[in-house]
């Protein structure tokens, strides 16, 4: 097919032309310098109110829309200025002070000072959303001058201005915001109502605005003149709702939509156009399998050395091959290939004579049945569902039975603490570029997410007393010395054997060859800023 | 959903009647029907001993498409398609069976109180009869399946829910009617037990239609089985059910193949139903005729 | 006959609380917890948030409580708010009811005039190969699992053979026409945006397709039977020996006869076409209430899947309604003309 003169569907528009006999119409209309970017994406919004939100999707909005005090640099490491021009750290890394860019504006024109990054953080924190940890640990914060912030935490954390690079951490327009009904003080967990405002609306000093969003249709964003970097070549983006992989790969070669990035590696193998450009890159996501000693009746079943058997028994080369056709990597421990303190991680291998007799020292020679329960769920084009069945098929080697029980996330989220999931399937992608997030979430130390979500009353048999040590050290340290500590970390959590990753697949970017600039990043995804047209 | 089909029969269907000189007077599209049915039937019964790869270990390379080795291809893990497709009988047959089963014993036994007493239970019953068929069917099914969880087991109560009032109706329609036939009278009026007439006098005269219908409905109860699987309602994995096979060819619909075998399995199905339904209803309309 | 249609329209109300108590009382069955689909993880362990929420969604007060809540908003035309879109149900279905009538419309044109055609021909050449060829066409069409042929069709007409547009209502960089009635493919020729309404149309055309395909059979079935029994009528007869060619026998005395059969199942095929819009939009992206049914009952959104589920009883209660009054319309006027 030619350049994009749009001739897909072209039979069936010609037959619907003919048969109207209005063959002079022309199919397409549109003027081609006024051409949007079109993104298909399966939209997985929960919300776009970026104390709110938390989703794959919400990265790529909340980037385009609220600029960041600290912004990712395009090596995915670097941390570069964004509204906040500089800033300085004292040697414990409990204050931090930002002197906010000189010019920086909102969409609506008025300026971004220091009383809205205030606004914006503590509301964060009080709304107690999904993206609130971004602020734990932050004792107090004042605007010292219109363009000076001062953040003080109550310990010390390397991390905390790379959290600040979360899309998440976006600076809101605090007068509108307000205006719409959000509240940043103590009591907005139970009085802010500003929900349903943001699904109409943006308040942030970001590349784009939000023009509209109808869900699972389309988000509309058009470019935001007030904008005080370099403006976007795009005067209008439009996220496309395509669900799956295929419809997003046939859209792509029809020229209907200018970017995918969730067509997974074998799908994106069968394009044909030549005007398509696929490239495949590492991700920083991963999938992995996680057990809860504390469901109902595993207490003396998932012990450590029961686990341990069970890890043993994955055969993991295979499962790369198996969830994405060997466009993936293995991954040692949960935290991923490429972030700080990975590099010498040793992977997991599979050991089916060893798995047997442990489980055989354990009590179980004649095996054991467990019941797995996951979100049904098509993830960085992983069919958690294959790789369950995988994790099946090799489990059964060892005598294993694996009961494999689908659920839609709601349900799965309230058998998780309700009985508990024996062993469940999930994934796990950054918010920000750091590895501190990971033994934050998934490390056996008080107050993690995983640590509840094993589901024992008793969570100290759990706990990994070095884990916690270890991680506090990280935060107080940084660069090499940081690194290192992360590597012990990850040691450890590899012999908790709690969570076990799978796969990290590789993402498939694929985009019509005149879109230049795509590329991946590790907080937001797709930097639609950068993009332009040939 | 199917219609109920406008028929008074007189039947003459008596066990001691040859069933095979009704299939006999069947004609080439319900033999069709019944040589598809019965090859299913086979493949049941005999499917643990065909030399098959096991539906749910992996037998070759991921994805390939047909070829000798594999007559329908390799789906994402592996596993063999036409294997897969094949054992998918087991799962839907039986749950299409017990599910019309369970439809007519309850719709029937509902629509004979019903029809024979009146009265409130003849309300009662027929009001939750008309309330359930105001849902459109797959709307109705998939509420239930959802709200009980997603699983076959759960999937059949929902389609048994849906389609019981088909079956009350029916059958109501046919005890009002053949109450008033000249015997029933005589046997009332000779003094028989209420239930003695229902069970010997009218229920024997009710079913000709109740069989019909039953035989179109297996085919559209093994589509909605697999319609509830394709929404992720119904079978979950490595079930090879042939809904849930098509939801996982749907993901991959470049692999054309995954899919192409359990959806032809279903048509085959369905089509075999109506064609075996609309022999035997053309056979019952002409003996009521003459 | 005007008693009859008030009886019936009497009974519809009593129907919708039927069929709003029931969704209510499964709404209440159901294993999920509406807590896990409101709010965060990190959330649930706090107990004044909890509760703030609770209270928030009336999920405090008790059963019969909340029935009565429910059922007197319903009576306002509230349907609750959605736990994934976090919008009324109302106005998520106000948007996707368009979308869902424009396809069930479309299918029900073309599967009734595929179908009549279908009806014509194998009447006028009965028993011959063009007569059976056409019956079993029609005949899949009603048999095919349209989640199936769906997928098939689309394979084959949008990635091999790129005839059609891929799914979706308008192409992903389309802007939608001005809201007017909600269905593009009027919407644009109300506003004279021809362009648009072409793309509107060659997207509408393959799921329309395949969703009056399965209604055809019917069609077919219903036509065919009807002609054959007019053609033997007496008028028919007259017409013939009067030297009538068949043509003008079937086209000018008999169809217009055997049209009334099928006016009276026309309220069935769109009952029938609620059911199957429901997979065809899951297929083909279409964003209408039934794909929102779909999404819906998968996360256990229980106001919309309530929501959904009152709208599409409605409708199906409404085009029984109209079947059952064309039929008794339809019937004295056959006997009137025989």
């Amino acid at each position: 097919m030619q350049h994009y003169g749009n001739l897909h569907g072209s039979f069936v528009r010609a037959c619907v032309v003919g048969a109207l006999s209005l063959g002079a119409i022309p199919a397409t209309g549109e003027a081609q310098e006024s051409k949007a970017l079109v993104v298909g994406r399966a939209m997985d919004f929960n919300s776009l109110d970026p104390s709110r939100s938390f989703c794959d999707t919400c990265q790529i909005y909340l980037s385009s829309v609220y600029d960041t005090l600290v912004a990712l640099g395009a090596d995915n490491q670097s941390l570069q200025p964004g509204l906040a021009e500089s800033w300085t750290v004292n040697d414990a890394q409990t204050e931090f002070e930002f002197t906010i860019r000189d010019g920086a504006k909102f969409a609506d024109g008025t300026s971004v000072e220091a009383s809205d990054v205030v606004w914006t953080f503590q509301r964060m924190k009080n709304l107690k959303g999904s993206p609130s940890f971004l602020m734990d640990g932050m004792i107090s914060i004042e605007a010292r001058d219109p363009r000076t912030v001062r953040i003080s935490l109550e310990s010390s954390n390397s991390e905390f201005l790379n959290k600040l690079s979360a899309p998440y951490a976006g600076i809101m327009n605090a007068e509108v915001a307000a205006a719409g009904g959000a509240i940043a003080d103590e009591t907005a967990a139970e009085q802010d109502q500003a929900e349903n405002w943001f699904l109409s609306n943006s308040a942030g000093s970001g590349p784009f605005k939000l023009v509209s969003y109808s869900p699972e249709a389309e988000l509309r964003l058009a470019r935001n003149d007030e904008y005080w970097g370099e403006k976007p070549y795009f005067a209008e983006v439009v996220i496309s709702q395509i669900q799956n992989a295929v419809g997003q790969a046939q859209a792509l070669e029809s020229g209907a939509i200018d970017v995918a990035m969730q067509v997974d590696a074998d799908t994106a193998a069968s394009i044909r156009s030549d005007d398509v450009t696929v490239e495949i890159v590492p991700s920083y996501n991963f999938l992995y399998i996680a057990f809860a000693p504390g469901a109902k009746g595993m207490a003396d079943v998932l012990t450590p050395e029961v686990r341990e058997a069970l890890t043993l028994a994955i055969n993991y080369d295979e499962m790369v091959e198996f969830t994405v056709g060997g466009n993936g990597a293995k991954q040692a421990a949960p935290i991923p290939n490429g972030f700080p303190g990975t590099a010498n991680l040793p992977l997991r291998e599979q050991n089916v004579e060893k798995a047997k007799q442990m489980l055989a020292d354990a009590g179980f020679e004649d095996g054991l049945s467990i019941m797995a329960g996951y979100p049904n769920d098509n993830v960085y084009g992983v069919d958690i569902n294959i790789m369950m069945q995988k994790v099946q098929q090799d489990l059964k080697a060892i005598n294993v039975d694996l009961e494999l029980r689908p659920l839609t996330y709601a349900v799965w989220r309230e058998e998780l603490y309700g009985d508990g999931l024996p062993m469940t399937g999930l994934y796990f992608a950054p918010d920000y570029y750091g590895a501190g997030q990971y033994p934050a979430y998934f490390a056996m130390m008080p107050g993690t997410t995983w640590l509840a979500r094993s589901g024992l009353d008793d969570q100290e048999t759990l706990v990994n007393p070095a884990a916690a040590d270890l991680y506090k050290q990280a935060l107080a340290s940084s660069g090499d010395e940081a690194e290192a500590i992360y590597e012990k970390i990850g040691l450890e959590m590899m012999k908790d054997n709690m969570i076990i990753p799978m796969v990290s697949p590789n993402l498939v970017l694929a985009y019509r060859n005149d879109i230049k600039g795509v590329r991946y990043s590790a907080c937001c995804n797709l930097p639609l800023a950068e993009l332009t047209r040939d | 959903m199917t219609a109920i089909p406008d028929i008074r029969v007189v039947p003459r269907w008596r066990r001691s009647r040859a069933v095979l000189s009704v299939l006999g007077q069947l004609p080439l599209t319900g033999k069709i029907g019944l040589a598809i049915l019965v090859f299913w039937l086979l493949v049941l019964i005999t499917i643990s001993v065909l030399p098959l790869p096991d539906p749910l270990a992996m037998a070759g390379r991921r994805l390939q498409p047909p070829s000798i080795e594999f007559w329908l291809g390799t789906d994402a893990l592996g596993r063999d398609v036409f294997s897969r497709t094949l054992w998918g009988a087991v799962y839907t047959i039986p749950i299409a069976f017990a599910v019309v089963l369970s439809a007519v014993a309850i719709g029937s036994f509902m629509g004979a109180i019903a029809g024979y007493s009146g009265r409130w239970a003849d309300s009662v019953i027929m009001r939750a009869a008309d309330v359930t068929l105001s849902f459109p069917p797959i709307l109705l099914a998939m509420t239930v399946a959802a709200t009980l969880g997603p699983g076959l087991s759960n999937a059949a109560v929902a389609m048994v829910i849906v389609w019981w009032p088909i079956y009350a109706r029916l059958m109501r329609a046919q005890v009002l009617e053949v109450r008033t036939r000249e015997h029933v009278e005589a046997a009332i009026a000779g003094g028989a037990g209420r239930m003695r007439v229902l069970r010997v006098h009218i229920l024997p005269l009710c079913w000709t239609p109740t069989l019909i219908n039953a035989t179109m409905d297996f085919g559209q109860v093994a589509l909605l089985a697999a319609s509830l699987s394709f929404i992720g309602l119904g079978a979950s994995p490595p079930t090879p059910e042939w809904g849930s096979m098509i939801s996982e060819g749907a993901t991959r619909f470049y692999s054309w193949w995954i899919a192409m075998g359990p959806g032809l399995a279903i048509l085959s199905i369905v089509l075999a139903t109506s064609f075996l339904g609309d022999g035997l209803r053309d056979i019952f309309d002409r003996r009521s005729r003459t | 006959m005007l008693r009859y249609v008030i009886k019936r329209m009497i009974t519809i109300p009593f129907l919708l609380l039927g069929v709003a108590s029931v969704a209510f009382v499964l709404s209440q069955m159901t294993k999920g917890d509406p807590l896990a689909a409101l709010l965060p993880e990190r959330m649930m362990s706090n107990p004044e948030v909890v509760a703030a929420v609770k209270a928030e969604w009336g999920l405090d007060q008790p059963l019969p409580v909340r029935y009565g809540i429910y059922i007197g908003n319903l009576l306002q035309g509230d349907m609750g708010t959605s736990f994934t879109t976090r919008r009324p149900v109302a106005q998520d279905i106000a948007e996707r009811l368009p979308a869902t009538l424009e396809l069930v419309i479309a299918a029900m044109i073309v599967g009734s005039s595929v179908g009549i055609g279908i009806g014509l021909l194998s009447a006028r050449f009965k028993n011959s190969a063009l007569d059976i060829g056409t019956r079993g066409f029609a005949l899949l069409g009603s048999s095919v699992p349209i989640f199936w042929s769906g997928l098939i069709f689309l394979y084959i007409f949008t990635v091999r053979l790129d005839w059609a547009p891929g799914t979706g209502r308008l192409d992903a960089r389309s802007t939608p026409p001005p809201d007017i009635t909600g269905m593009y493919t009027i919407d644009a020729l109300l506003s004279g945006q021809m362009t648009t309404f072409i793309e509107a149309l060659s997207h509408l055309l393959l799921p329309a397709l395949i969703l009056g395909w399965t209604v055809t059979g019917i069609v077919a079935r219903l036509v065919r039977s009807s002609l054959l029994d007019s053609l033997g009528q007496d008028y028919a007869r007259t017409a013939r020996a009067k030297g009538a060619p068949e043509r003008v026998v079937l086209l000018n005395h008999a169809l217009p006869n055997a049209l009334i059969p099928v006016l009276t199942i026309l309220g069935f095929t769109f009952a029938y076409l609620i059911t199957g819009a429901v997979l065809t939009e899951a297929i083909f992206s279409w964003p209408g209430i039934g794909s929102y049914a779909v999404t819906a009952s998968r996360s256990l959104d229980y106001p919309a899947i309530g929501g959904v589920t009152i709208v599409g009883a409605t409708a199906f209660l409404l085009a029984n309604l109209v079947t059952d009054i064309a039929y008794a319309w339809a019937n004295p006027k056959i006997k009137v003309s025989q």
